[in-house]
This record gives structure tokens, sequence and C-alpha cells, in this order.
């Protein structure tokens, strides 16, 4: 995790050159940064960073609709990803030194809106979909050699959503969500029948499957989509539910590296509430807890991870972004609030851009 | 002049009907006055069909058969009018999936069914064992590929009693679920209730705002579906050539019938719905401004004519559905995005695209 004082250091040069003297305060004031992905007032796409007050640090614009952001000190590099079935990710430079980069896909893949760098930084991966066979893959790309596209990996199922670095550094989890679709019919779900979704841990360094975890046959259309790591390494996952609206399955649960995989009970107004979707999870600082969302129910749901319940349930209009603060979480809508919630005591914000369906803390 | 003319209805239509109707009412219409006759008369055509392909088996002839595609086109396009309404009955028990198996990409449904045909497979002639295989082989797809396509010249012969059983079977079960479907939006304290009068303790509808988001909802993911599934699939770009059999239908020649019947029955929703006069003074053209892309599309429908492979070698009538493409992104976008502001609703940004 970045550093205040080493991120300011890194991206004061870059972004605050075209600053108003007003957001550079907010720049040396702030504590924590955060960034997002976001529609603009007037309907086109970028990135923000933002301070821990809701002041607006930097802007990016993208060519089309981002998704996810990952950052890499040691790369000194930031990726925007384009919302699937994007095509394009953006690289940009906190320091400020070059202008932003913009990879394609290449020929037969695309996007799904996450990756992870290496630690050292030097190789950036993505899920992407080799959409003619229908089976995900992690795009390879070394950021050393202008992320030219080096190789990719299986993610042992089809259409992965994000991807974690497990804390030993060396593995990665996926969430394949099981569901296939292809550019030729839009955002058309094609197997929804007989997805089979399920938790991948693959390793960095030859693509090897360590292990794959699914739910209970019954559940084979519950798609397993976002995730976060606890303070103990287990890997807690969101689902969103493709069967019928009338069931109401478990959506938030947890699996480990050494083969474990379950669903955590929510109490059945809190489920009912988060109306068959999660959109995002995220840790808490200490791994304590992690906080889960629903843009359709409005809903945000803290979990404490060892009692494995909830500690909190909070009202948030389109509320989807979540990422880990000192105290507790932040948390961001599609409506352009941005709230803290489980202890993040800060006032409520509202922006005229909209944000995304994920909130990265920075530094 | 396409713009200057939304421009102009905008303004000729400005002052008129400015919330006329509230949101409950536009609620309880959408359902009376749309959703449920639009299902009960696909349970009456889809029960048509069967009927005729029970009489096609008993007494196969050129004159039945005859029927029975008369009667499956009109099943086709009643389901068509009703299949963007994706809540509720249609969601459950993979029923949108059974009855319209498309887009079918790597033609695995096409191979499951030939694979029927070929081994005279008897499980998928009776109703049960037929409910119990690939959603695929149950609906539309498979009758149509029974009905037209290779080898359904046996059909009026006796050589064609196992493809006709199988086409029964499908044609049942088809009545079946559209009678599931009927039963759904006609059950009391169902899905049409919550709809109507949505509950805080209701799992499904807990708002007016919830309620009204997914109806608004429902006609701009239908147009989505209509020009990324029922569109763009076959159309030429500057890297592919047209490709004909990508159209759902060709084989029967309904592929433009059947988007007619798509655009039909969410402007029926709309309409009858009466949702764009609950609107406030300054959004009250938006009403005048979706009907005219809806005349825009009918146009450019009229423009086209089956077999596909012909309809696509002219450049005319590929120039009609390019046309069609753009006004089905431009009223997703008036539904979708201007009229669900004009409501005060959030439809589509953060949530309900499955990501």
């Amino acid at each position: 995790m970045w550093q205040r004082r080493a991120f300011l250091k890194a991206a004061g040069a870059g972004f605050a050159a075209s600053l108003l003297p007003r957001q550079v305060l907010a720049l040396e004031r702030n504590e924590l940064v955060f960034a997002s992905a976001v529609q603009t007032a007037s309907g086109g796409y970028g990135a923000v960073l933002l301070g821990e007050r809701g002041d607006l640090i930097a802007s990016i614009d993208l060519p089309d609709r981002g998704h996810d952001i990952t950052i890499s000190r040691e790369a000194g590099r930031g990726v925007v990803f384009a919302r699937q079935p994007g095509t394009f990710a953006l690289v940009f430079d906190p320091d400020g030194r070059e202008a932003p980069v913009t990879l394609t896909s290449v020929a037969g893949r695309h996007f799904y809106g996450h990756g992870v760098f290496s630690p050292d930084g030097r190789l950036l991966y993505a899920t992407e979909s080799d959409f003619e066979a229908a089976q995900g893959v992690i795009g390879i790309y070394d950021a050393t050699d202008g992320y030219k596209r080096v190789g990719e990996f299986p993610t042992y199922g089809t259409g992965p959503h994000e991807m974690l670095l497990m804390p030993d550094g060396v593995t990665f989890v996926v969430a394949n969500g099981g569901i296939e679709t292809h550019p030729d019919f839009g955002r058309a779900e094609l197997n929804i029948e007989t997805m089979d979704p399920s938790v991948v841990f693959v390793d960095r360094r030859d693509g090897r499957l360590v292990g794959q975890l699914r739910l209970e046959a019954g559940l084979h259309q519950l798609s397993i989509r976002h995730m976060a790591i606890d303070g103990r390494g287990r890997v807690w996952f969101g689902c969103q539910y493709k069967g019928a609206p009338s069931d109401s399955p478990q959506l938030v649960g947890y699996a480990t590296m050494d083969g474990a995989i379950e669903l955590v009970e929510l109490p059945a107004g809190t489920l009912a509430d988060l109306r068959n979707y999660v959109g995002s999870v995220a840790a808490s600082g200490d791994g304590g807890m992690v906080a889960v969302s629903s843009p359709e129910g409005d809903l945000l749901v803290a979990i404490d991870t060892e009692g494995k319940r909830p500690v909190l349930v909070d009202t948030l209009r389109n509320g989807c972004g979540l990422a880990a603060d000192d105290a507790g979480f932040v948390a961001t809508s599609g409506n352009g609030e941005m709230v803290g919630i489980a202890g993040a005591e800060r006032e409520a914000r509202k922006f005229d851009f909209l944000f995304d369906n994920h909130m990265l803390r920075v530094g | 002049m396409r713009i200057v003319l939304v421009a102009l209805t905008l303004l000729l239509a400005a002052p008129v009907m400015a919330q006329t109707t509230t949101p409950g009412q536009v609620l309880q219409a959408a359902v009376s006055q749309a959703i449920r006759p639009g299902v009960l008369e696909f349970t009456s055509r889809a029960s048509g069909l069967s009927i005729a392909m029970n009489a096609l088996c008993r007494a196969p002839s050129e004159g039945t058969l005859a029927l029975v595609k008369g009667q499956f086109r009109q099943a086709a396009l009643a389901y068509g009018r009703v299949e963007f309404l994706r809540i509720g009955p249609l969601m459950e028990d993979n029923r949108a999936d059974r009855l319209l198996f498309w887009p079918d990409r790597r033609g695995i449904g096409l191979r499951q069914v030939q694979a029927i045909l070929a081994e005279e497979d008897a499980s998928a002639t009776a109703l049960d064992t037929l409910r119990a295989k690939s959603v695929a082989v149950q609906g539309f797809g498979a009758l149509e590929f029974v009905l037209y396509g290779t080898g359904a010249e046996v059909l009026p012969a006796p050589e064609g009693a196992f493809r006709c059983a199988y086409g029964r079977a499908v044609a049942a079960n088809i009545a079946g679920i559209a009678r599931e479907l009927a039963n759904g939006w006609f059950a009391p304290s169902g899905i049409a209730d919550h709809l109507t009068a949505p509950r805080a303790d209701y799992a499904d509808y807990r708002t007016g705002t919830e309620a009204l988001e997914a109806l608004v909802g429902l006609v701009s993911h239908g147009m989505e579906a209509v020009r990324d599934t029922r569109i763009n699939p076959f159309l030429p770009t500057e890297e592919r050539a047209a490709r004909p059999k990508e159209a759902l239908f060709w084989r029967s020649e309904l592929s433009f019938e059947m988007i007619g019947a798509n655009m039909e029955g969410m402007q029926r929703l709309l309409d009858q719905s009466g949702i764009a006069g609950a609107v406030d003074a300054d959004h009250s053209g938006l009403g005048a401004s979706i009907d005219f892309e809806f005349r825009n599309a009918a146009r450019a429908l009229a423009l086209v004519t089956p077999p596909m492979e012909q309809a696509l070698a002219d450049e005319k009538q590929v120039n009609a559905l390019n046309y069609l493409v753009i006004v089905t992104g431009s009223l997703q976008a008036m539904v979708g995005e201007q009229l669900s502001a004009a409501l005060g609703l959030s439809v589509g940004f953060s949530s309900l695209d499955g990501d």
C-alpha cells in the first residue's frame, strides 16, 4: 500500500501541474487517496483520484467506460481496465513524466475489467476472454517493455472476472463467473442453463492450476464475480444469481487455498435486500471485516470475518464501490455519492460524476 | 434531418401532456393493458400451435402442415411481443431459454436437435422426458428446425412420424410454458400485485421507484437485445460479409417479422402504460419523440423482405437494417437514459448490467 507521502512525492509533479491551487491544497492535506472509474456529467468516461475528504485531485479521460483500477508503486503506474467486453486498458503514470499509454486487447480477446501487477511491478496481468473458445485467460503484459503482451495463462473456466494476487505473491485467485458472452452478441448471456462458475488458484510463475473450487451443483447459476482477501488469507467472494428470481441463495462466501469453499448465512431480510446481486467486495485494513455492496438493492453489508455474520447493514442508493479506509469503508454510488460506513466517519459527498462499480484505495 | 424532426416534434408536443399519469396508474396499466393481454395472447397462440401439431401427427398432409406453419408463425410472433418481459415468470425455471434458446452461437442446440432426429430418440417425444433435456431442444428454435430444417419434407407423409411426434412434444411444451407464464402473471399475491402495489417487505418490488425502474429496464434492455442478438449478428461489417444463417428463424423466413413483433411488444408497454405521460412538463415531449422513433423502426422494417440471403445481398435492405440498428440504439437511450432521468429513476449505470 502506498504511503501518503510516497504518493505525494510520486504524484506531485505530474498531476499537480494541471491542478488548481485549491486542489493542490487538497492533495497536501489528504491522508488517503482513492481511485475510481467514473461517468462524467457530460456522459463521457474517465477515472478520478479523490482525497478522503472528497477533494478531486486528478482525473483522466477514457475512450469508453472503465471498470476497475490497479496500481503498482513498484511499476510507478496505474491501470484502468475497460469494462467488459471492452478492448482497452489505460496505463497512466502518476509521476506525470510520461503520457498515458493505451493498451488494446489482441485479436480474439477482450478485457473483463480487472487485473493486477506482479509484486515487483514488472508484469501486468488482466482477466480476458478467449471468446471463440468461450474460455477465460489471464493476459500477461511486460511493464518493462511498453506493456507488450508476452503470453497468457488459462483461467480454467468461462467468464473470468476479478483476479487478485494472494499474500504469498505467487498465486493468483480468479473468479470464473461462468457466463459465456461473445462480442457478436453484445452482452447477451449465452449459457445460463449450463454455466459452471468456480474459484481457481493459479500459479503466477507457470500458469499451473493449483486448485479449483465449485459451489454445490444446485448453485451452478450462482456467478462468482468479485473478491477480497481477509487477514487470514481467506478469499471472500460475492456472487450474482442468474437462476430464478424467486430463489434466494446465499451470495457471499469464502474460499481457501487448502480447498475449502463455503457460503456464509446472511439473515433472510439482508439477503433479500441484496437482490441476488453483489457488485463489489472489499476487505478492511486489518482484514477483520469484509464489506459487500448491492447497487440493485441499494445495500451495503459489512461482515465480521471471524464471526461470519453482518456487523453493519446500511443503505446507499445505487451504491457499489467499496474500499477500506483507516477505520471502516468508503462507499461510492452510481448516483455520484461517496460515504463512509462501518466506523469510517466522513461527511457524505455528492459529485457531478457517477462512480463506476469499484473503488480502489491508492494510498 | 431526423434530428431536426425530433426537435420539431418536441416543440410541438411540449405544452400538452405534462404529468397526466401517476406512477401508480402507469404500473397498473402496464400490467392490465399490456403485460397480461400479451401473455394471454401468447398462451392462446401456443395452444393453437399445439393443437395443429397434434392434427398433423394424426393425419399428416400438406394441408395440415401448412396450417401448422401458420400456427407456428402466430405463436412465435406472439412470443416475440412478450419475450422482453424478462422479470418474474419468464425468468423462473429457465423458461426464456426453454421457449427460445438464442443465440445458439456454437450451434450446440442445432446439433442436439439433429441428433434427436437422427437417432429417433423416443424420450424427446414425451413431454416429461423432453422437459428434462437441454433447453435448446424444447422450444421455438427446435420446432422451427422440425418444420423447416433439412429433412422436413417427410412431415406430410407416414415416414415423418418420428419427426412429427418430436415436434408435437415441443409444441406441447411451448403451450405448457405459455400457460405457466400466464398463471404467473395472474397469480394472487404474485408479481402483478407486487409490481402494481410495491411494499417494503416484498422481495421483488419494494417501492414504486423500483417498479418503474423495472418497467423502463425491460424496454431499455429489450432494445439492446433486439439489436445485439436479432440484427447485428447477421449484418455485414467492415471485417466480415453478411451471415444470413446467424439470423433467428431464417429457415421459416420470420426473422424480420420477429423483430417487428419485439418492437411492437415494447411499444405496447410504453403506450398502454402511459409512462411517458408521468414526467414533468420539462420532459413532456419525450413520449412523442419515442413514438417517432418507433415509426422510424416500422418504416425501416417495411423495406426488408425475406429470404434473408437475398435481403442481405440488396444494399437498400442492408441500409434499412443498419438504420434499424441506429434506431434501436436511440430508443434504448431515450427510454433507458432520458425517460429514466425524467422519471427520477436510475437505471443502468452501476446496476442491472451484470458486472
